[in-house]
Order: C-alpha cells, then structure tokens, then sequence
C-alpha cells in the first residue's frame, strides 16, 4: 500500500465515519431522542415532569433515549454537541426558556437533527417549539379554592414575577372569583424556582394575613407541608407526587403530561411527515383538549374525595348557569376544556386589571400571544406584582 | 389577623427557621474558638440532613435520626479536623473541599429517598404554663419544635463552658495562643479534634432539624445555603455562643420578615439586608474599645507545630 | 509528663525542590482517582471506562480541548488575582460578587452607553475592571482600618451581588424581546467577545488572564510593590516597621484580585450569555473553585495556568461522564471533594516528613 493511498483511505474512512455520524434520520428506523433538563430529575418539579415525558418516548418500541440533568442556562451549546457528538441523537429536546438561544443555534449548526424547544418562540426548519400551559388547570383549582376558604383569603406562593407564573395566578384568581365573589388572592414571590426555606416562610407570611387555602410554583412539596401542618388545603404542583406528603390535605392540583406532546410529535418524525427541512412552523400549545395538562390529586383521581361532598354542598349563582354546586361547576368548565371545541376560556372578556385597565374588551378571547406576555393583575389579586403595568 | 397575631406569628417563625442557624452556629463557634476555621458547615449539615431523614424514615423514630445525624457529621467533620489538625493543611480549601465532599456524597446517595413523605416526624410541642403569658406565651411556648429549646439550652450551655470553667478556658487558650496552651499542659490537638468534631455534631443536628422537623422530607441542597450564613453568624457573634443566639434570630427575623413585609418593600433589597447589615453592625461594633476585646481567636486557622511560631 | 501515643510524628521539609513538589502533587491526584475509581465502581460504572471517557472527552477532540479551555478562562482570570490578594494574606472569598458587578456593569455598557462598535468591548473591559475592583476595596478598607474581619465582608458581599442582579433583570433592565422572562435583551454583536476560530474560546479574557498571570509574577517576584505585599502578608509587623502602608497594599491587592475577577465576569456576560441573566447562571461557582486553583498554585501566578487547566479538565469531565454514563451530576462534587483533600493531604508531604509509630512525650 503505497503513501498516497494510505492517506486517501484515511481521508475517505474520516469521511465515511463523518457522513454516518450526521447522517439524516432515515423515518421508520431506531431514532435516538436527546434531552437536556435544567433541573435535577429528582426534583419533583419541573425536570421532574419533563423526565416522565423522557420515559413514555423511551417505552415507543422505536425510541431511544438519553439525557443530561442539572445543564446550568447557557451550558447548553456544548452538552447539545456532545450529546449528538456521543450518542447520535437524531432528535434534541431542550427544556429550559434559557436554552432557546443555544437551541437555535445547535439548530443551525447540526441541520440534520430535529430539535424542540420547550417554553420557548424561536424557531427553524430544524426546530420546532412546546409548551402545555397549565392556565385552564388554575382556573378549575381556583374554583375549588373559592369554595373551600372560610376566611375568604386564598394563597399563592410564586417563583418569579414572570408572564407565564402571572397568567396561572390570574387563571386561578378568576376561579377563585367565579366561585365566591368576596374571595382575595394573596401573593408572595420568593425569587427561585427551587428554595424550600424560602417557600415555607413565604406559605407562614400568608396564614399570618389570614390565608387558608395554598397553591404555588415551587419545585417542592413544601407549601402542601407547611399547609397541612395548619390544617390547610392546597394544590399538588406538577402531578401527583406532591399528594404523598399530605392525603388529606392536597384537594386537587396540576398535572403534566409532556409525553403526550413529545410522543405526537416523533411519531409523525417516524413517519416522515415531520424531517429536518419542514418543522420551522411547528408550535405544540397544548392545553387540557389535547390531554397534555389536567387537574389530579393522586394518581387517577380528580378531587380528594374527603371534599367532594363539601364542594357539592357549597352553593354558587352563576351569571350563566344559575344556581350550582362547585363541584358541578368544576366538572362544567373541566369538561368544557377538554372538549375539542372549547366553548370557555377564563380570559374571554370583559376584564379588567386591578388597576382598572380593561385588558380584554367584551366580546374577545385574549390570543396565545397576548398570553404569553401577560404582565397584568386580575381584580382580585392582593399583594406585590413587579413589572406591572399602570 | 390582628397586629397581636401577627406579631406572635412573626416571632414564632423566627425560631423556627433560626433554629437550625443557631445550633450550626454554635458549633462553628466551638471549632473557631479553638482555632480550626470549618468553611465545610454546608456539607456537614447536609449530610446530617440526609442522616435524619434515612434513620428516622428507616427506625421510625425522628429522635433517633437526630441522634444519626449528630454521630454521621460528627464522624464526618474528622476529615476536616484530620486534614486541618493532624496534617495541618490550609483550612480554607479543606473546608471547601468538606462542603463538596458532604453535597456530592448526600446528592449521589440522596437519590434513593427524593420525593418520599416521613410518617414519624418530630412533633410540635408547647411548655405547660409558659404557653399561657400573653403574647409571648404563644410566640415561645407554643407549638415550637422540641429542638427550638434544645438550640437556646445549648447556647446558653455552651456559653457557660466556654467562659466559665476550665474546659472552656483551655479551648479559648488553644485558639488565642496554642504554644502557651502547650507549656501549661494542654493537649492542643486533642482539643482541637474536640471542637471541630462539636461543630460537626451541631451541624449535623441542624441538618436533621431540617428534614425530619422544619420541613419533613429529603430534597437534595435542602441546605439551601444556610451553612454559609452560618460561617457569617459566627463572626457576626464575636465568637460568642449567646450573641449567636441573638444573631441566628435577628438573620431568621430578617428572611421571615422578607415575605410579610413584601407588599411594601423591594423584595431584593429585603434579601439582600441581613448581608449588608452584617456588615453595618460589623462596622460599628468595630469602632473604639470594643474591637480588641471580641476580636477573632488570634490563632485561627493557623496550623500549631510545637517548637514553630 | 504525660505521655501519649501519637501515632503520625511530623517534622518540617527544609525547602522543597520544584520538583518534590510537582511528583507528590500528581501522585496525590493518581491517589485521589484511585479512590474516586472506588466510587466508580460501587456506583455500577467502570472505572477504566469513566477516566476513558473523561480523557477522550477533555482532549480527545476539537470540541473537548476547546472546552476544557473554555472553562478554564475564569478560574484563570479570577485564580491569578487572587494568588495576589492571598499574598497579601487577605481572604477575598468575594470574587463570585465581584465577578457579578463586573459583569453587571459590562452588561450596562453594552445595552445602553451607545458607545461607538470599535470601543464598545474595551470600555466593558475597563468599566467591569472597576466594578470588581470597587466592589474588592470596600472589604479592604474595612480591614485594613477597622480590623474586620474579610472572610465575612467578602462572603456577605457575594448575597448582594447576587440580589443586584436579580433586581436588575427583573427591574429596570428586563429585556423587553424576552416576554416578561428575567433576561435583560441580547447584547448587540458588536459586544460580543472575538471566539477562537470556530469554537466557544472567548480570546480578548484568555489573553488578558495570561498576560495577568505573567505580568502579576514579574510584579510580584521583582518590584518594590511586589516585595511590601510579600512583607504585609509574611509578617504585618515587620511591614509597620519598615513604613510599609498596610492600608495601601491591601487596597492594592484587592484591586487586582476583585478587578480580574470582573474581567471574568465580562467572559461570562459577554463571551457566553451575551446578555445578563440569573446570577447562579452566570457565575457558576467559578469565584469559589478560583480559591482552591490560586491556593494549589501556591499562590504563584504562573501555576494558576496549570492549576486552573487541570480544574477545566475536571469541569469539563464531570459535564463528559454526565453525558456519556448518565451519572448522577453530584458525581463530580465528590471527585473535586476527593482530589482536594488528597492534594492537601500531600500538601503536608511537601512541607513535612511523617515518622510513623513513635512516642511524643507531651509535658
């Protein structure tokens, strides 16, 4: 074997092995599914969430996955080539608003993998993006918690003043109006996602202003503890685990399932309907309709039965439906989310903010956009709000 | 709810979540009063954390998980104590190394008790009488955690020994000045193993508190960074087991009021005063005649070698 | 007299060769992975297989070398100032808040000075150097007039930087193309850090962390400047004997240290993000990883170069073996844990020798 050809099959083997490793995904064959949480996926919470997703991809016969936990905010570029770079990834889900950027450009440099983007508005031919918004599921909590409070004083624990947690307190404050018209929301914001501390005393300031009934955006079970611990009801926050630490108390709460979306979605990969070339338009928003998000206390189970018969006993008019049970009302609205024509939304108007702003004239339905950027308080909503406006 | 309810509310709290500050304190201020700087406080009491949580879960028993994680971190701390003592290394980075050793150990074995609920906790208790005083009585006395009283026992306890009887003097005469300390017939090492390993034992019970009283349940960095505020507290306190009692409060007092005062006050500026107020109260209490005599042991974190120095 | 067993007698090196130095530093560290292998194991994972990956992973490549590098540029940076304030034996554990000032302040300057593209990058440089360099002198003021204490002063100042950044993304510099998220709005291009042909190596901070390193060890071993704050933190006295201001150098010195730990911050800002963001996002432990690499470097500048290298290797291998193994992230606080007390263990190994089994008479 002379030099010159030892260097040419040299040249074609890193060529050969070059080609196969960024070769397109051929539809009908084994596909390898990435993801990149940036959250451990022991924590209950969010990761939590998207890593049961992660396992119904991985039960699809054709369907591989890997995945990489605790990825800090713009880490993601290089995790995203070694990922690819490692395990040939033909599919990148990336779960984290932080990661749009460094998805996108992933995107633009690996053009032969399909990537998605949770939470996220950036798109390519190569990226599609997710999202299943809990707001109709805040609505229906919201009602319960209108009916339940005796000390007409409901309250939330948020992480960041940010659009998306704005719109689940203001979804769940129109519950909460809907059910008893008296009803306040009270919020504090404790500035993480995950501080345990933080959530238990911020639960502690809001039964000391009289607060009886809890919901929140923590990725643990804190708020369900500190609230049981008072004899107080609240709302499991991402699925049902949270239901373990207090049976008696957890009421109801909001469950995920990103499976569903991420299951449609590589299906029609494996199909071919969906390639690298032809996704750039691709926007999953999925709401209760489409099954991606639903209320649950413990697995299987809507409402804790212990307060089933006090929702049917407590008594609302509504400007609709007249006289009705909260329960029965619960079960109206939640079945008019989930039909596939939904025929209610809580923000179809009029509304106006706290400030006295009409945000939604009557006669309209806010747009996923207008959702998505939400910055406003609704009427009943008591405590600070930062970014909001005049 | 009435300002009464409220405040009574406020103080309650402020126990609560200074508890665990404290007992971490007082340990700290044992291991630097003798002269070993333990920058590894967080480790030590996430690991106590995890401890709790397990032996409590697995006995049923929360005093027992208590008990674990006193003896774990007490156990674990000896790393730094070794390294520090024996080996005489730099205290600084064998403190850093402590709290990643204890938070990587804890993360990784951690694992197998995420997202499980305790069924025996340690209950609330409330004093017989003493919960009867207005006001107070229910700040203090009612429904507190067992280990609130146990955090102002041995702060008033450990103040005792440390100032009033010849244990406490040869552990201050370790820290001021470890060659003369030597020549009176002190074991200076031994003193020094003792006092880091208080401060891993101490540490290890405010973990504990966390899991198995605070917050019953086992969520990996549970610590959140309070062993930090902790090597700051000790300092804050002149290295003085009763102003650490003051001092765990009046930072506990501060997170607390962080979210009652919410409404009318920058949240960042709320979070960010127990450290800048530190500062402040560092600044003035620095001030004239005051300094010399609450100064740091002269001797922290400086390594003895007999016949050096 | 009493006697006491002790079963470890130790008695001091007379000054170690580069060389003793350098041999027991890798035979700690063989040590340490010897150990770490153990973990391995119990956990399920090969040894041999997880320290394959890791070298393959930090060398191995194009894109493993680069990041190596990549992460090494803070500790660099950050790590060389340090070594000075070290030196002048005060304890900056403040460098991740001044690495935030720094680039709270480098941030400002790119969203909103309207500074011409050609200067923009070099006045966030300046502006951030004086940031981290501000943020560092009050603790040394504090000290050097008050006598308090800088391990609390530094430490306390980290929380403030922190909720600054906080305020300032949720406040007055949320990005109004983010949608309400706690960002502030990309930087413009011009503002973008210069990369290393292709790959995510922000040059202008490299650069400027090794010529920090090589200026500050001339600086240090050769001038005047260099010799008082030798004096000032060997022995204070002899520097107040000598008319040496205390105040002055330790003022100096944190100069230095929080000003290169704010040029670190313009990497972060503007060499990665390219915009301001969570504190925890942006600064990632670097200020407190910088104290292990400066103090292995034996506060020598120019060892900061091989010190923080082999921390970029172990960032970079922790990020490898989550990727390929599916390990637990806690993982790789374990092995820094391990690695850390074996290289101090050593430490002893180099200033002392260890007789085993005798008796020490203790009076």
């Amino acid at each position: 074997m002379n030099k010159r050809f030892a260097l040419f099959a040299a040249l074609a083997l890193v060529f050969v092995l070059a080609g196969a490793a960024f070769a397109a995904y051929e539809p009908g064959t084994k596909m390898t599914v990435g993801f990149v949480y940036v959250g451990p996926v022991g924590d209950y919470g969010y990761s939590y969430a998207h890593n049961e997703g992660r396992l119904a991809v991985e039960a699809l016969p054709w369907a591989d996955t890997v995945y990489v936990e605790s990825v800090p905010e713009g880490q993601e570029g290089p995790v995203i080539d070694d990922l690819i770079a490692t395990h040939g990834c033909d599919v990148v889900i990336t779960t984290s608003f932080g990661f749009m950027d460094g998805t996108l450009d992933a995107a633009l440099r690996h053009t032969d993998v399909i990537f998605g983007h949770a939470s996220g508005f950036k798109r390519a031919p190569n990226m599609f993006t997710f999202m299943a918004d809990f707001y109709q599921v805040y609505y229906l909590n919201g009602i319960i918690a209108g009916a339940l409070t005796k000390t007409n004083k409901v309250g939330y624990v948020g992480a960041f003043p940010i659009p998306e947690v704005k719109r689940h307190l203001n979804a769940y404050a129109m519950g909460v109006r809907a059910a008893n018209p008296d009803a306040e929301v009270l919020v504090r914001w404790i500035y993480s996602w995950f501080d345990p501390g933080a959530a238990a005393e911020a639960t502690e300031a809001l039964i000391a202003d009289g607060c009886d009934a809890f919901a929140f955006t923590e990725d643990s079970p804190t708020v369900v503890q500190k609230a049981a611990e008072n004899g107080m009801i609240s709302f499991g926050h991402y699925g049902s685990q949270m239901y373990t630490f207090a049976p008696d108390y957890v009421v109801s709460g909001q469950a995920v399932d990103w499976g569903s979306i991420l299951v449609d979605f590589l299906q029609k990969v494996y199909d071919g309907e969906y390639t690298a070339q032809n996704i750039a338009n691709i926007d999953y928003w999925w709401l209760m309709s489409q099954g991606a998000v639903y209320p649950e206390a413990a697995p299987g189970e809507t409402i804790n039965p212990l307060y089933v018969d006090a929702l049917k006993a407590y008594m609302i008019s509504d400007p609709v439906y007249g006289e009705i049970s909260a329960y029965d009302l619960f079960n109206l609205r939640s079945s008019q989310f989930s039909a596939p024509g939904v025929t209610f939304d809580p923000f179809q108007g009029p509304i106006s903010d706290r400030n006295g702003n009409i945000v939604v004239p009557a006669g309209m339905w806010l747009s996923s956009d207008s959702l998505i950027t939400m910055e406003w308080a609704f009427e009943n909503v008591v405590g600070p709000w930062p970014g909001e406006p005049e | 709810m009435s300002w009464e309810s409220w405040l009574i509310s406020t103080i309650s709290r402020t126990l609560a979540y200074g508890t665990p500050l404290l007992l971490a304190t007082l340990g700290e201020i044992y291991a630097e009063r003798s002269g070993v700087l333990n920058l590894g406080v967080e480790g030590m009491m996430i690991v106590g954390a995890l401890t709790g949580f397990a032996v409590a879960g697995k006995t049923g028993n929360p005093w027992l998980g208590v008990l674990a994680a006193g003896v774990v971190s007490g156990v674990f701390s000896l790393i730094h104590a070794f390294a520090s003592v024996t080996l005489r290394a730099n205290q600084v980075v064998s403190g850093l190394a402590l709290t990643m050793l204890g938070l990587g150990l804890s993360g990784v074995i951690g694992r197998a008790y995420e997202g499980r609920p305790l069924m025996n906790t340690l209950d609330e208790i409330s004093i017989p009488l003493l919960e009867k005083i207005p006001v107070l009585g229910p700040a203090i006395f009612q429904d507190q955690s067992p280990l609130v009283y146990v955090g102002i026992i041995m702060a008033i306890l450990l103040w005792f020994v440390l100032f009033k009887t010849r244990i406490g003097i040869s552990i201050r005469a370790v820290g001021e000045d470890p060659a003369t300390a030597d020549s009176l017939g002190i074991n200076v090492s031994r003193v020094r193993y003792l006092c880091v390993m208080v401060g891993g034992v101490l540490a290890g019970i405010a973990g504990a508190y966390l899991s198995v009283a605070y917050r019953p349940s086992w969520t990996d960095g549970m610590t959140a960074g309070m062993g930090w505020i902790v090597i700051a507290l000790t300092i804050f306190a002149f290295w003085n087991p009763i102003s650490g009692m003051f001092g765990a409060y009046f930072f506990a007092a501060l997170f607390v009021l962080s979210f009652r005062l919410q409404a009318w006050l920058s949240p960042e500026l709320l979070k960010a005063m127990p450290y800048l107020l530190a500062i402040v109260v560092l600044i003035v209490v620095s001030r004239g005649t005051l300094q010399k005599r609450m100064g740091a042991p002269s001797a922290l974190s400086l390594p003895y070698t007999r016949g050096e120095d | 007299m009493i006697k006491t067993p002790a079963w470890i007698q130790i008695e001091r090196r007379p000054s170690p060769s580069g060389w003793t130095v350098f041999a027991i530093s890798v035979v700690a560290i063989l040590l340490a992975l010897i150990v770490a292998g153990l973990f391995f194991q119990f956990y399920g994972v090969s040894a041999l297989r997880a320290y394959g990956d890791i070298i393959k992973g930090a060398f191995g490549s194009r894109l493993g070398l680069t990041e190596t590098v990549r992460r090494m540029i803070p500790l660099l940076v950050i790590g060389v100032g340090l070594t000075v304030a070290f030196r002048a034996l005060f304890w900056n554990i403040g460098a991740e808040g001044q690495l935030l000032m720094g680039a709270v302040v480098a941030s400002g300057i790119a969203l909103f000075s309207g500074l011409p593209d050609p200067l923009l990058i070099p006045a966030m440089f300046l502006g951030a150097f004086a940031a981290g360099a501000l943020w560092g002198i009050g603790p040394a003021i504090l000290k050097a007039k008050l006598g308090i204490n800088d391990v609390i002063t530094t430490l306390m100042l980290n929380y403030v930087a922190i909720y600054v950044v906080h305020w300032l993304i949720l406040g007055p510099w949320k990005g109004p193309t983010m949608r309400g998220f706690p960002y502030t709005d990309k930087f413009p291009t011009a503002a973008f850090l210069p990369m290393l042909g292709g790959t995510r190596i922000h040059l202008p901070t490299l650069a400027i962390g090794l010529a920090g390193a090589l200026v500050l060890y001339f600086v240090v071993k050769k001038t005047r400047v260099g010799f008082e704050i030798r004096v000032v933190g060997e022995n204070p006295d002899a520097a107040k004997y000598a008319g040496i201001s205390q105040t002055k150098i330790t003022v100096l010195a944190m100069v230095i240290s929080g000003g290169l730990a704010g040029v670190a911050g313009v990497g972060e800002v503007a060499g990665v993000h390219h915009m301001l963001l969570n504190p925890s996002s942006i600064a990632l432990s670097y200020g407190y990883t910088a104290i292990i690499v400066a103090w292995l470097a034996r506060r020598n500048p120019l060892a900061v170069i091989l010190t923080s290298f082999l921390f970029g290797v172990i960032m970079r291998g922790g990020d490898v073996i989550k990727i390929s193994l599916g390990l637990p992230f806690q993982l790789v606080n374990v092995f820094n844990g391990l690695i850390l007390f074996f290289l101090i263990g050593s430490e002893v190994l180099i200033r002392y020798r260890i007789r085993f089994g005798t008796v020490k008479e203790t009076s």
